[in-house]
């Protein structure tokens, strides 16, 4: 080992890398990452299909109530929130700095609303996750959903602490589009959840 | 006290009660403002352990102290590499950013788990030898089997070709590093989690999870606690994969030498980039079936209680999406070992190049398409059988032109029949009888006779000891002047693949027999007409099991004192070879232009790479050489 590092010390700086595609890694990495996460929906969605489908079991059973309505106004909450989040994005690009922060502020106010509602909904909805096969995936669906919200806003929190403490520039903003994917991922994930388990 | 501050062990000691604490309390208040009685429960405290604990290890070793500084708004200081590379034995047990040492790091960590589940198996092996029960009782044994193949599965097979992937494939492609050497650290740290979770698994009460490695749901919820430990080391060890994989697809992606085409990428390449495809797709599936299983013993939920509404089947169905695709997962990257080493030891072109990299594309796809041929006596929809058992033949065909094309590569070449070709040539040889027997199963009929019986068992050994071990062993022979800098012992290596060989045979072809004779499988007690063959198999099992020594004292005395290596022992021609052994630093001085493709053996004039140094007239000198090997 000691040859081996007397070998070392004349390169102490690596070469560059040769960029061998236009898409820039950390976009790559994030949207594989999203890949990976379709597919763990994916597997709840197809344990979903597997009760209501295949088994044909009631939905939601007569005794079941969804609060649909509350849940609706939630959604609004949460795609208006994508567009902040676009906004801070953009502002970024332009050198606003207010318009980051305002857009992050009212991105993390918005998806704390839903995800604050949801638990309330959790608590009065009046089934638990282990009544039936229905509450079992309502609960486990939404949960994973409320999961992913929950990574969502400690990675906007992170974002904005930064943007706060002065980071972040026209030129130097993957910190702001990275969590800002996520964030877009989050949201349309809700609309499948919304329109698969309240509405149809 | 600064120990205790700075990254490392130490910190460990404080951290992982520290989240253990925050974990175990949020569980209790929860517990109480639910007015559940009892607040405490050891299950769930337990549970909670397997969720916090590593969290804790992970921060104590300092695997998240860059990104922690990041969130809290610190300035990102440009990289100094102080966690880059090895300087001391030391720097193998902290978190280390470079792609070499953490490639050593994967395939020793591996090898430690592969050698633990060896030894599980000499005992339950020991069992087997009578029939009657003398040396454990039949739960220890169901934990002894379950065990055995999940760390071999979960934690020697998948991830050592991710150790040898994070070695090579940088070095292959002309790249510096991984894209992302933290999130590297990272994945590889997971690793030692996932493997202890599972061992630590006999320690509760009840023993071992002992439901099989498929944990078949509803069986594995009605177990005792060791079940847990199943359902969140899978967890643990399938971030660690995904993690990696997706190192590897952006790393592919976006950092190859210029002039480095897609078809100018060495097979070995082409083999990781489409199993990391496997990985990140097909993975998420294995952590929602382990979700399931885990919330319905834990949270009481009814994904699989068919009383409640829930769908018992499901899991399986789940399980198999991502399980069958593990199979490939198990396998490409070895194909992609094979066909260097096959190309470098015959001194010619691989032949069908192009065919190699697609048929790897066409299994990536194909296995998605046949999870169900592992369920076609669990009671599935009839008019699934059939499909399944069109794309499972199917998926025969890209693998035999895989087998057909390393064998058009041999042919007439100048085979040098040095330890890592025999390892190959056995993983042919091997490999198609795993894939013939692979066939019948495949097929209905043959499936609902065989089905678990010991030729499933047979089949299993043949695709995964005989298939993905002996491409491990050819890596590891092929690579190891490359990454230790000296060379093994020729002798010593030809002696373990020869007793390996034939002990390998001897212990798993006469299970074919057994089995259809009917002798079932994960029983610890069985008729007493099958005890002759189960002795024989045990007594071959310690000697393939005794083959490991030589292995370990070849790779261990070699490693500390073997003479030293060239930079090109075997005079191949692609990127890794062309930087001295152990490469430096930073892999390049300068990053190479690639001309070529990597197997232009014996071409006049064929060059795969320029360097802007020395390192062309070296490559140059290898040229030559080549060239006085015309195919003959």
């Amino acid at each position: 080992m000691e040859a081996h590092a007397a070998e070392h010390d004349h390169a102490a700086h690596p070469p560059a890398a040769n960029a061998s595609s236009g898409v820039d890694a950390r976009v790559l990495g994030m949207l594989l990452f999203i890949g990976s996460e379709i597919m763990l929906f994916g597997s709840f969605f197809t344990a979903y299909f597997f009760v209501r489908v295949v088994n044909g079991y009631p939905w939601p059973p007569p005794e079941d109530h969804l609060p649909v309505f509350v849940a609706g106004v939630n959604t609004v909450i949460l795609v208006t929130s994508s567009f902040t989040m676009h906004w801070a994005l953009q502002s970024i690009k332009r050198g606003n700095r207010a318009g980051l922060q305002a857009g992050l502020v009212l991105t993390l106010l918005m998806g704390t609303t839903f995800l604050l509602t949801q638990i309330a909904e959790y608590a009065r909805v009046g089934f638990a996750p282990g009544d039936n096969a229905f509450a079992t995936i309502f609960y486990c669906l939404t949960g994973l959903h409320g999961a992913h919200v929950f990574v969502g806003l400690t990675l906007l929190l992170f974002t904005a602490i930064r943007a706060f403490r002065g980071h972040y520039s026209p030129e130097h903003h993957h910190g702001v589009e990275l969590s800002g994917i996520y964030w877009h991922f989050v949201d349309v994930m809700w609309i499948v959840v919304y329109t698969t388990v309240y509405i149809i | 006290m600064k120990r205790l501050g700075a990254p490392g062990f130490f910190r460990c000691l404080w951290m992982i009660p520290l989240f253990f604490g925050i974990g175990v309390g949020i569980m209790a208040i929860v517990r109480y403002l639910e007015g559940w009685d009892p607040v405490w429960l050891n299950e769930v405290a337990v549970t909670t352990a397997l969720v916090t604990i590593p969290f804790g290890f992970l921060a104590g070793i300092g695997a998240f102290d860059y990104w922690a500084r990041y969130a809290i708004g610190q300035p990102t200081e440009p990289e100094d590499h102080s966690g880059h590379g090895a300087r001391s034995w030391r720097d193998y047990f902290r978190v280390n950013t470079d792609h070499k040492v953490i490639g050593i790091q994967y395939i020793v960590t591996t090898f430690i788990f592969f050698l633990v589940g060896g030894l599980l198996a000499m005992i339950f092996r020991a069992e087997l030898a009578r029939s009657g029960s003398e040396v454990v009782d039949t739960q220890a044994f169901n934990g002894l089997v379950s065990v055995h193949a999940s760390l071999l599965i979960f934690l020697f097979i998948v991830p050592v070709f991710a150790g040898i992937g994070n070695y090579v494939i940088p070095l292959m492609i002309g790249a510096p590093d991984m894209a992302f050497p933290r999130l590297n650290a990272l994945s590889f740290w997971l690793l030692p989690v996932a493997g202890v979770m599972m061992l630590s698994s006999f320690l509760v009460p009840g023993g071992a999870f002992a439901s099989g490695w498929t944990c078949y749901a509803p069986l594995c919820t009605d177990q005792p606690l060791g079940s847990v430990f199943f359902n969140m080391g899978v967890q643990w060890a399938g971030t660690s994969s995904i993690m990696t994989a997706l190192n590897f697809l952006v790393t592919i992606i976006t950092m190859r030498a210029p002039g480095m085409t897609f078809w100018r990428m060495p097979l070995l390449v082409w083999a990781n980039l489409t199993t990391s495809m496997l990985v990140v797709l097909a993975t998420p599936f294995i952590a929602g079936s382990q979700f399931f299983a885990m919330f319905d013993r834990v949270l009481h939920t009814n994904f699989f209680v068919a009383d409640e509404g829930g769908y018992p089947l499901g899991y399986q169905h789940i399980f198999w999406f991502y399980s069958h695709p593990a199979v490939y997962i198990m396998l490409l990257p070895g194909f992609g070992i094979i066909s260097e080493v096959i190309s470098t030891f015959s001194r010619k072109p691989i032949f069908g190049y192009r065919l190699m990299a697609l048929s790897l594309v066409a299994i990536l796809f194909l296995g998605f398409s046949v999870w169900a041929h592992h369920m076609f006596i669990a009671g599935i929809a009839p008019w699934l059988r059939i499909p399944m058992m069109v794309t499972t033949l199917l998926i025969a065909v890209p693998t035999g032109i895989k087998v057909f094309s390393w064998l058009a590569t041999m042919w007439q070449g100048r085979i040098h029949f040095k330890t890592p070709m025999l390892w190959a040539v056995g993983f042919i040889a091997m490999f198609l009888i795993g894939g013939l027997s692979g066939i019948y199963l495949g097929t209905v009929p043959v499936d609902v006779h065989a089905s678990d019986t010991y030729y499933i068992v047979a089949h299993i050994h043949y695709v995964l000891y005989g298939g993905s071990v002996f491409t491990i062993f050819a890596g590891i022979y092929y690579w190891f002047p490359k990454m230790t800098g000296r060379m093994y012992s020729e002798r010593l290596g030809k002696w373990h693949f020869w007793l390996t060989f034939v002990a390998f045979n001897m212990t798993f072809f006469p299970m074919h027999y057994i089995g259809l004779h009917g002798m079932p499988r994960r029983v610890a007690d069985y008729a007493p007409q099958f005890e002759n063959w189960n002795l024989f198999i045990s007594i071959s099992s310690f000697a393939l099991g005794a083959s490991m020594i030589i292995f370990l004292y070849n790779m261990i005395t070699s490693w500390s004192r073997g003479p030293r290596a060239v930079a090109n022992p075997w005079r191949a021609h692609s990127l890794e070879w062309q930087v001295s052994s152990p490469p430096p630093l930073f892999n390049f001085a300068e990053i190479p232009q690639i001309v070529g493709g990597p197997y232009e053996y014996g071409v006049p004039g064929a060059r795969h790479a320029v360097f802007s140094d020395d390192g062309a007239t070296k490559l140059e000198e290898v040229s030559s050489d080549a060239e006085t090997e015309v195919r003959g």
